[in-house]
């Protein structure tokens, strides 16, 4: 009878020891994940950091497109009285 | 027979008794002496202690685009002890790196060394391919690297990270505490393959802190695109321009012209690298008249009205000095000597206030001190001390020769103007994240009336003095042309080689904007009107459509 329990409560301990093997190494596989994931971020931030540069696109609409940047005096700017 | 099989046995436990005993006396000395030097051995051999980098602060411009981010990279190193093939491994970073493979194989054969890096902060794509070939000998950890989206754009300004993620220069330098944060730790128990099945104790990064400046990534842009056309078209030696509000001191824009990729600092030239603004020092010429007059008006000693004759040429001491054109005597009041910028006019009223007060003028306005603008490197000009003023320095000093000072110095000291006599210190960065916006550092120059009797003069400068390439459409203009030659190295001035300059408030009627720009060396032309005012005009219509500053109802473009 003792010798059965004894044998469930070993089955047990290796059982949980193997599930927080596993564990562990998930948590560092997704640790990985994640260090991936913030690289990604922060060279996809780059790449869009740089593609929406206010200059780059008014370059692009000048070359591209024939834009100009609208002078001062072409500007009409109203006065609102509540 | 009984006998012979006693005697047998007991040999046979003897032996297995002396066996036994040999056992314990070895499981004494392993686990008893030997087991303090033993249990660091397996300890090493499983477990690690990792180091986790924090991630540096973003530095973000006024609209919160990003001007210099943290880019994940990974560092290969090898140990050329482990390495087998070092002819096989060469080839490999070859091919996955695209390094040198025959500078590869020495370092990589050289087995009297037991680390060497690969290469640092290598793409971390490339760096995988390498990683999937799984070569004995080579090892990889994340790294850092800095990169500047904008390119060149505020490059001086940001300045640059080194290759251990420490701030070098600029603004990195400046706020490198605040953005560097604090690295983590983590001791992790490895199982044979690598693989990680414990974390025993961990202590997490702190991120840096982002910092946010006053500077306009589009202003900036604009201005150093207008620098570089002014650059090209006067064939000047560089140029730079300081775009500032005068309410509160900000830099909207702090440009030096040429400029470098701040991702490839490491190739620029060291010269280029400077924020001249900053840290170079000029003769600013006509534009510090300012001072000069806004002295003799403080002092009580002429009103913008007051009338002076003026012959073309004076004697000061050993020098004639004259006005830059030829004329005959002239009757100008305060505010026509400086809307025709006269240096006689200058040094006349400079005579009045004597040496004394007109140098607490200068020191009243900046110069001679830094400004105390946060950037590392600021220089505090070059200002005489009276006691050592020769007899011809009252006929220097007042026209701007013979004093040396920086951009940044003369654009606060016209802004203090245009702030209507309140100085306010310029400054970078708005805030850092997470911290209060520092208080603004303000004093008084000149009283209110002063500072609007000299606007006034300096609107005439714009409008029918040397400044009239400086003028906007639809806005009023206020500002000083500056030429200075430049000194050489035997005490003398250089001949051929000036400084030509602009320092202007707009809309004068109520000032958002304070532009300056110098050209260096110009050819072709040299005087700061036809040379730096139509680089200013430039700069300021755009900045004034940019930011949406509504017209002031100025009369049309004299330009």
């Amino acid at each position: 009878m003792w010798i059965g329990v004894v044998a469930v409560l070993l089955a047990g301990v290796v059982a949980t020891n193997v599930a927080v093997l596993r564990l562990n190494m998930k948590l560092d596989r997704l640790g990985q994940e994640r260090a991936d994931l913030k690289a990604q971020t922060a060279t996809l931030s780059s790449q869009l950091s740089s593609a929406a540069s206010a200059p780059l696109i008014q370059s692009m609409a000048a070359k591209r497109l024939g834009w100009v940047q609208a002078t001062s005096d072409q500007t009409t700017y109203f006065t609102l009285h509540p | 027979m009984n006998r012979l099989v006693n005697r047998r046995i007991r040999l046979f436990l003897a032996g297995l008794m002396i066996a036994f005993a040999g056992l314990v006396v070895r499981a004494v000395w392993l686990q008893g002496v030997r087991a303090a030097s033993l249990s660091q051995l397996g300890q090493t051999q499983h477990r690690e202690v990792v180091t986790v980098p924090a991630d540096r602060g973003t530095i973000y411009d006024r609209t919160g685009v990003e001007l210099g981010l943290g880019e994940r990279a990974t560092t290969v190193y090898a140990n050329p002890m482990q390495i087998t093939n070092p002819e096989r491994a060469a080839v490999a970073v070859e091919r996955t790196l695209g390094l040198d493979a025959n500078r590869l194989y020495k370092t990589l054969g050289d087995r009297s060394r037991g680390f060497v890096y690969v290469e640092r902060q290598a793409d971390p794509a490339q760096a995988d391919a390498l990683r999937r070939m799984k070569l004995a000998g080579f090892g990889f950890y994340p790294e850092e690297r800095r990169t500047y989206p904008q390119r060149s754009v505020a490059a001086q300004v940001l300045g640059y990270v080194g290759i251990d993620g420490t701030g070098l220069s600029g603004l990195e330098l400046q706020y490198d505490r605040d953005l560097s944060g604090r690295a983590g730790q983590e001791t992790v128990v490895k199982d044979p393959g690598g693989n990680v099945i414990d974390i025993q104790s961990q202590r997490p990064e702190v991120p840096g802190k982002a910092v946010y400046l006053t500077v306009d990534h589009s202003i900036q842009a604009n201005a150093e695109e207008v620098l570089r056309e002014t650059v090209h078209k006067w064939s000047a030696k560089s140029a730079s321009a300081i775009v500032l509000d005068p309410r509160t001191g900000a830099i909207l824009a702090m440009a030096v012209q040429p400029g470098y990729d701040a991702n490839r600092y490491p190739s620029a030239p060291h010269d280029l690298q400077r924020n001249r603004t900053v840290t170079d020092t000029y003769e600013p010429g006509s534009t510090f008249k300012l001072i000069t007059v806004a002295g003799a008006l403080s002092e009580g000693l002429v009103s913008p009205s007051t009338r002076f004759t003026l012959p073309y040429q004076l004697h000061v001491a050993d020098r004639v000095i004259h006005d830059a054109e030829k004329r005959g005597t002239v009757n100008y009041s305060v505010g026509q000597i400086l809307a025709h910028s006269s240096n006689i006019g200058a040094i006349t009223l400079a005579e009045m206030l004597g040496r004394t007060r007109l140098n607490d003028w200068i020191g009243r306005f900046g110069f001679g001190h830094t400004t105390g603008i946060d950037f590392p490197g600021e220089s505090p000009g070059i200002v005489l001390p009276p006691e050592k003023w020769s007899g011809s320095t009252i006929g220097n000093v007042p026209i701007g020769q013979g004093i040396a000072v920086t951009p940044v110095q003369m654009a606060a000291a016209y802004a203090a103007i245009a702030n209507g006599g309140v100085w306010s210190r310029p400054h970078l960065v708005d805030h850092v994240a997470g911290g209060a916006r520092p208080s603004l550092h303000r004093h008084r120059l000149v009283s209110r009336r002063i500072a609007d009797q000299l606007m006034l003069m300096l609107k005439d400068v714009v409008a029918e003095g040397t400044g009239q390439y400086a003028a906007i459409p639809g806005y009023q203009v206020a500002g000083k042309t500056g030429t200075a030659q430049k000194p050489d190295s035997r005490g003398g001035y250089a001949t051929g080689r000036y400084v030509a300059s602009f320092v202007g408030a707009v809309p004068a009627s109520r000032p958002r904007l304070v532009v300056l720009v110098t050209v260096d060396e110009p050819r072709g032309a040299i005087f700061g009107g036809v040379v730096a005012a139509p680089a200013f005009q430039q700069i300021a219509r755009f900045d004034l459509q940019y930011l949406e500053v509504p017209p002031d109802g100025a009369p049309g473009y004299r330009g």
